[in-house]
């Protein structure tokens, strides 16, 4: 019985660091209509990044703070001298933008880092397990669920009662809105994708300790948002949380039972998902 | 025989209730049209007809054949076809490619692999009668960008014809001409449609009046009449459902 | 004649002459890599079929290629006997296949989803792969054994000769690209167009568009399994990385910047590509960071690709502007 506690916190966990990386996704594809590939390389930057800082400073929380701030900043330029100029040429131009840019990241951070894998180490104060579920579970993971739990509230707390929020809602669920925005409309669009590239390196910095930093991380969490956001709607927050949580435990139970090939379990859920509902479970109907 | 006939036919989007029990009969080689005040249900009608949304409740009946629910292309092909009010053409083709997609689905050889189409005589041949028939012959070279909005419409009405249906439904097929170009649209379209089962949807009461057989009027998502263009003018519930148009009388929108 | 009508035929013809003659022109060091050029050229074209002129971009192409190449490893190493023409026809038939099987699937949704799914499949190829080490020895890899040729009249031809492969391979690329081009002059082929123009028309003008999407996605992926068994026979040796995501965003890579809009463009890319890895690998192992700069600054500024500079540029800039009058 312990064991499908452990595996379901396991799941919880990783679902929860899903979540983290796939709502700046839904958000901006919900408000831009562009599925933003290079959203996972933020992703990947956050977690090396994290892992440079850390060596240079030994400190962990020095690089919880740098690394999202640097990130955002890469995702700005990204936004404002290449994702706007290419929108005028309709969707696939820049959809190919942002994956060139996905790629380049990619090529960029094996040439800077090197094509091995590299370790981050937990912090100190997070290191070892406490008992729970009759066993002992590691704290990090603990952390991690905490940090995004936090994450978790104040994005909700962001987009319900702040004005800013309410404007990002409103342009999800009705494109049209983004007119009606005039000249306010770029700069929300702009802080969105900082702010969703700051998550998914926030993301990324806390996932390194524990899925450590490798070239094709960004791909891997690319596949696994894609997947999440689908089920959950394209633009839809809540069913991205949903389907995150979902994916995580998939990810989990599917290591426990099938170990060799664990994604068949989401890939069959994302299959039976788009068969049934192809605008997913919380996305707008066509 | 009944070219086409619909049943009871309901439609709600979500809660929101568009139409409600329809029915209609529209007889072989009959020219029928469909008007009603904005917002009444027309185009939801229409693309409800040609298969584009599927009715709540109700039955379509093609020539006999029930069509309810049945996918845009089969309808297309089992002999109903359509212009659109907002011009839907093939942008970057010229105009006699434009047409030439039609008739080769006319032609049924839209999977065809073992003919070369520059050298099918047959699809050449019949590109150029709808070219003629609608008088664009001169411009088929040209793209259908490069058109004036005047040809563009003519466009619009070559490829509904373009695939020899047996009703035609037309979409507000002359909006945005001037009168001297609706009133010589109008000639074209009685002429090529002699003989096939014609659908307008028309805001332009003088193109209703001299073109239709027989008219519908909708109202709030229901039909509030449907007989002869007599019947429909003296009618007062359409007077009143046009709230102080002149129903007849010259001008439309 | 004008000037220009000379050149442009005359130009072609060398052009063809030179490709065929080339194992006898061109150092045994460069016939290496124009093989390799033509397995990317045919995999490219069959990409651009899809991208160019079905309006569908697949990022994870990859998987018929991947396939392909797989099918006819196992085939040179189960079934040693076989006739290479043999081989090459599984090879486009697993290719087929598994375009049917991901694209019964993927192609009913368009856009977005259409792209990334099939990358997700061709991922879960890759898993496959990956993980079934008892068929396909996982990432360490199939070695392939280049078997003879029979010709009658030219006896046994080995394969492992340089000049020998080029030929086959030319042989079955040009077979390919002109199978592509001969399909877009069908009326098959005037429907994927149509349909990129304006799919709800064509909708109502009665096409299915679905089976005719499906239709070119299956011939795209015949081909790419054409391309794999190729490209099996000339690695000689077939691993996870002929299925993988590096070798799906190669294809989209070298045919956006060769030009999507004429059928010569993912041709001059790939040709393109092969020759900047070759030059810039020589400066820098980063050449893939470089080239995709390149692709992106294409996707920014040149919309027609570096073919659409080839084609008017040069020619106006060699001929003056009257030859073209």
């Amino acid at each position: 019985m312990e064991i499908y506690a452990m595996m379901a916190t396991h799941g919880l966990v990783y679902g929860m660091l899903l979540f983290m990386v796939a709502s700046g996704l839904t958000l901006v594809f919900g408000m831009m209509g562009v599925l933003n590939l290079a959203h996972a390389s933020f992703y990947m930057l956050g977690a090396y990044v994290a892992y440079s800082i850390t060596v240079a400073t030994n400190s962990f929380w020095l690089s919880l703070v740098i690394s999202p701030l640097v990130v955002a900043i890469i995702g700005i330029i990204i936004e404002r001298f290449f994702l706007r100029k290419a929108h005028s040429r309709g969707h696939v131009a820049e959809l190919l933008v942002t994956f060139g840019f996905f790629y380049i990241l990619g090529e960029l951070v094996r040439m800077i880092w090197g094509s091995n894998p590299l370790p981050v180490e937990i912090p100190a104060v997070f290191q070892g397990e406490i008992p729970l579920f009759g066993g002992t579970y590691p704290v990090y993971r603990l952390f991690i669920l905490f940090f995004s739990g936090i994450i978790l509230l104040g994005l909700a707390l962001i987009l319900m009662k702040t004005r800013v929020g309410i404007l990002m809602r409103a342009a999800v669920s009705d494109a049209e809105m983004v007119d009606v925005l005039g000249t306010n409309a770029p700069r929300l669009f702009m802080g969105v994708f900082a702010g969703g590239a700051a998550l998914a390196a926030l993301a990324g910095v806390i996932a390194a300790p524990f899925l450590s930093v490798y070239p094709s991380m960004g791909l891997d969490v690319l596949l696994d948002c894609f997947v999440v956001i689908v089920i959950g709607g394209f633009g839809s927050l809540f069913g991205a949380l949903i389907s995150a949580i979902l994916i995580g435990e998939l990810h989990s139970f599917g290591i426990l039972w099938v170990p060799r090939l664990a994604m068949i379990f989401q890939f069959l859920f994302m299959a039976v998902i788009l068969v049934l509902r192809p605008t997913g479970l919380m996305g707008e109907k066509e | 025989m009944s070219a086409l006939t619909l049943e009871h036919i309901y439609k709600d989007f979500s809660g929101l209730q568009v139409l409600t029990d329809i029915s209609l009969e529209v007889e072989e080689g009959e020219r029928h049209a469909i008007i009603g005040p904005n917002g009444a249900g027309k185009s939801t009608l229409f693309n409800l007809i040609t298969g584009q949304y599927k009715p709540s409740q109700g039955t379509i009946r093609l020539m006999g054949r029930d069509i309810t629910g049945r996918s845009v292309h089969k309808i297309a092909r089992m002999g109903l076809s359509r212009s659109f009010q907002v011009i839907n053409n093939f942008p970057k083709m010229t105009v006699f490619e434009n047409v030439q997609n039609a008739i080769v689905s006319r032609c049924n050889k839209r999977f065809n692999i073992a003919s070369f189409l520059d050298r099918s005589a047959k699809i050449h041949q019949h590109t150029e009668e709808i070219l003629h028939s609608v008088g664009m012959m001169e411009a088929k070279d040209m793209t259908a960008t490069e058109l004036s909005y005047g040809w563009q419409r003519k466009l619009e009405l070559a490829l509904a014809l373009a695939l020899d249906p047996v009703i035609v439904m037309l979409d507000e097929p002359m909006a945005g001409l001037d009168v001297e170009e609706t009133r010589g649209f109008m000639e074209l379209i009685r002429s090529l449609t002699h003989g096939k089962t014609l659908v307008v949807v028309e805001h332009d009461m003088d193109v209703v009046f001299s073109l239709a057989d027989r008219i519908t009027v909708l109202s709030y998502g229901g039909i509030l009449i449907t007989g002869s263009p007599e019947e429909v003018r003296a009618s007062e519930a359409v007077k009143n459902a046009y709230l102080g148009r002149n129903a007849g009388a010259a001008g439309g929108k | 004649m004008t000037r220009f009508h000379i050149f442009r035929h005359g130009w072609k013809v060398l052009g063809a002459a030179f490709v065929i003659f080339l194992p006898l022109i061109v150092p045994e060091m460069k016939v290496h890599m124009a093989t390799e050029v033509l397995v990317y050229c045919l995999f490219a074209v069959s990409f651009n079929l899809l991208l160019g002129y079905a309006g569908l971009l697949p990022f994870g192409f990859a998987a018929m290629f991947g396939v392909g190449a797989y099918a006819a490893a196992l085939m040179f190493n189960h079934l040693g006997g076989a006739p290479l023409v043999v081989v090459m026809v599984v090879a486009a038939a697993s290719g087929l296949v598994s375009a049917l099987m991901i694209g019964a699937f993927c192609v009913r949704l368009g856009g977005t989803y259409f792209a990334l799914l099939t990358l997700a499949f061709q991922m879960f190829f890759y898993a496959v792969a990956l993980k079934w080490r008892s068929v396909t020895n996982g990432d360490d890899g199939i070695p392939v054994m280049r078997p003879e040729l029979y010709l009658p009249g030219f006896g046994n031809l080995s394969l492992m000769n340089i000049h020998n492969l080029y030929w086959v391979t030319l042989f079955f690329v040009v077979l390919g690209i002109l199978a592509a081009y001969l399909f877009l002059k069908t009326p098959l082929g005037n429907a994927v167009v149509c349909m990129r123009e304006n799919e709800e028309r064509a909708a109502f003008l009665g096409y299915n568009t679905y089976l005719t999407k499906l239709t070119v996605f299956s011939f795209a992926g015949l081909l790419a399994g054409l391309a794999g068994a190729l490209y099996a026979l000339f690695q000689e040796f077939v691993a996870t990385t002929a299925i993988d995501a590096n070798m799906s965003f190669a294809v989209v890579l070298m045919t956006i910047v060769g030009g999507t809009g004429r059928f010569s463009g993912p041709i001059v890319g790939a040709v393109f590509f092969m020759l900047f890895q070759d030059w810039i690998s020589d400066i820098t192992d980063h050449w893939w960071l470089y080239f995709g700069i390149l692709f992106i600054v294409v996707v920014m500024y040149l919309e027609g690709g570096v073919s659409s500079l080839l084609n008017t540029s040069l020619i106006k800039r060699l001929l003056g502007r009257k030859a073209l009058e």
